[in-house]
């Protein structure tokens, strides 16, 4: 399974008029899965973490320093395909699915019950929600939501009970303000990348891939056109961005 | 005020309530896991009793477990007794005929929750049990109290099936509601509006909680918005 990628993904799969045909490799900290809506993105995510069955391919997490070993997630040709809480990745989706209770049992449920205290405290002050920490999540407003929901999920990958080889994010910024996100963003970057954990996001915002230095896996219609840094695979969208805001 | 009859219903309402909760969590459960046509059977057999009148379940079970048939004889032996014309068998005839008002609502309840939130457990690493007793049971409490109202009253309210299985003997099998029609039958009108009357007091209070519970989370969820 050492093949020096994080994850490999070779899939496919009939999601209604969508056909998925996906093939890519990860050897960055962190990757954008990049494209337009409708376009498979979530589809590829929810594969990797087992809620979604593919037709047919192969799913394997690489060996890595927080992972020794790998793991096989799916494989059609020997019918295995684990169940999600058995595979060593954690994610958080795109709505924020907050579970009844405060912010700290939100942050908390997927962490380990010895370190949960110190887990949830350090998790909360790096997201700037210490004080936030008591409140019931009904009150919280669309961002801080957001935000509560992507905090879980790096809490449950870096705190959990089980070593952990990737972290799935679903368009994490999203609902954010700009100035927040973008202070927050290469923040979570360096820290991730300093716990050596491993990121898939999704994303179709173009500035994001840039602000979190990530490399670009771009999908359309069920399938990957480009891969490589963002400079070289989005440099179309950075020029008719930058074209737009300079007329 | 026939006291061995209010007792034997209360005892029997809240017998089958407990035992009925316990089963159809489960059963609920996999109800809305379940797919095709062994789903689509076990809903049938749940649904039945609201469709077949009361007497025929009676009949069934009276025959059932009689001397006429291996299991009715086995559980005599067993017992040392026939479960016809006892508590026990009331109880299994209640927990019986009141399956669908302890099921459908759980099924509702369940349904209700949408998937997001089971898929986001599942992304933290959440075992199936821990999700199941964590988050599905805890957003599913107000379809919890329901089912218990609803089997607790519909048992305080049964008649043909304790008529048929328990055969109206005081003190054993005999409940309000049977008690009622015996009043009514010997003239005692007086003693048949006080069984009436505590029959409807039961229900009516078992039907305000639920009632009450359910404009609590109208408050909670207009809270929410603000």
């Amino acid at each position: 399974m050492s093949n020096g990628n994080f994850l490999t993904v070779e899939i496919g799969a009939h999601l209604g008029s969508l056909h998925l045909d996906i093939s890519f490799a990860l050897t960055a900290r962190w990757t954008c899965l990049f494209g337009a809506s409708g376009s498979g993105k979530t589809s590829i995510l929810r594969a990797i973490t087992g809620s979604l069955l593919p037709d047919r391919g192969r799913i394997a997490l690489g060996e890595s320093e927080v992972l020794p070993g790998g793991q096989l997630l799916f494989d059609q040709a020997t019918h295995l395909s684990l169940p999600p809480h058995r595979r060593a990745v954690r994610s958080a989706a795109q709505q924020a699915w907050l579970f009844p209770g405060t912010v700290s049992d939100n942050v908390g449920y997927g962490t380990s019950l010895r370190t949960r205290r110190d887990a949830v405290e350090e998790v909360l002050a790096r997201f700037r929600l210490a004080a936030l920490a008591d409140t019931r999540v009904e009150s919280l407003s669309g961002g801080e939501r957001q935000r509560v929901s992507l905090a879980r999920g790096v809490a449950a990958a870096l705190h959990g009970d089980h070593r952990i080889g990737l972290l799935l994010l679903d368009e994490p910024f999203a609902g954010m303000d700009a100035p927040l996100r973008d202070q927050l963003a290469p923040e979570l970057r360096d820290w991730l990348r300093e716990r050596k954990m491993p990121v898939l996001s999704v994303t179709h915002d173009v500035g994001e891939p840039f602000l979190l230095r990530a490399e670009v896996v771009r999908v359309a219609a069920g399938k990957v056109t480009a891969q490589g840094p963002a400079s070289e695979v989005l440099s179309e969208e950075k020029q008719r961005l930058r074209a737009m805001l300079d007329s | 005020m026939d006291r061995a009859a209010l007792w034997i219903t209360l005892r029997l309402a809240a017998s089958t309530t407990l035992i009925l909760i316990t089963l159809a969590i489960p059963l609920a459960w996999w109800i809305v896991r379940g797919r095709g046509l062994p789903r689509a059977l076990v809903q049938g057999l749940v649904a039945l009793p609201l469709v077949l009148p009361p007497t025929v379940i009676g009949f069934y079970l009276l025959i059932g477990l009689g001397p006429l048939t291996w299991a009715g004889r086995t559980l005599t032996h067993a017992l040392g007794h026939p479960l016809a014309f006892s508590f026990a068998g009331l109880l299994l005839g209640s927990v019986l005929y009141s399956l669908p008002f302890a099921v459908q609502p759980l099924v509702a309840g369940f349904q209700a929750i949408e998937p997001g939130y089971l898929e986001a457990a599942e992304g933290l690493g959440a075992p199936p049990l821990k999700v199941f007793l964590g988050l599905v049971l805890p957003m599913a409490r107000a379809a919890l109290v329901t089912s218990a109202v609803l089997t607790f009253t519909h048992t305080v309210g049964e008649f043909g099936v304790v008529l048929m299985l328990g055969g109206n003997i005081p003190g054993v099998t005999r409940t309000v509601a049977i008690a009622l029609y015996d009043q009514v039958q010997d003239g005692q009108y007086r003693a048949a509006n006080i069984s009436a009357l505590v029959l409807v007091a039961l229900s009516l209070a078992a039907l305000m909680i639920l009632y009450l519970q359910s404009h609590s989370g109208i408050r909670s969820r207009s809270s929410r918005s603000v």
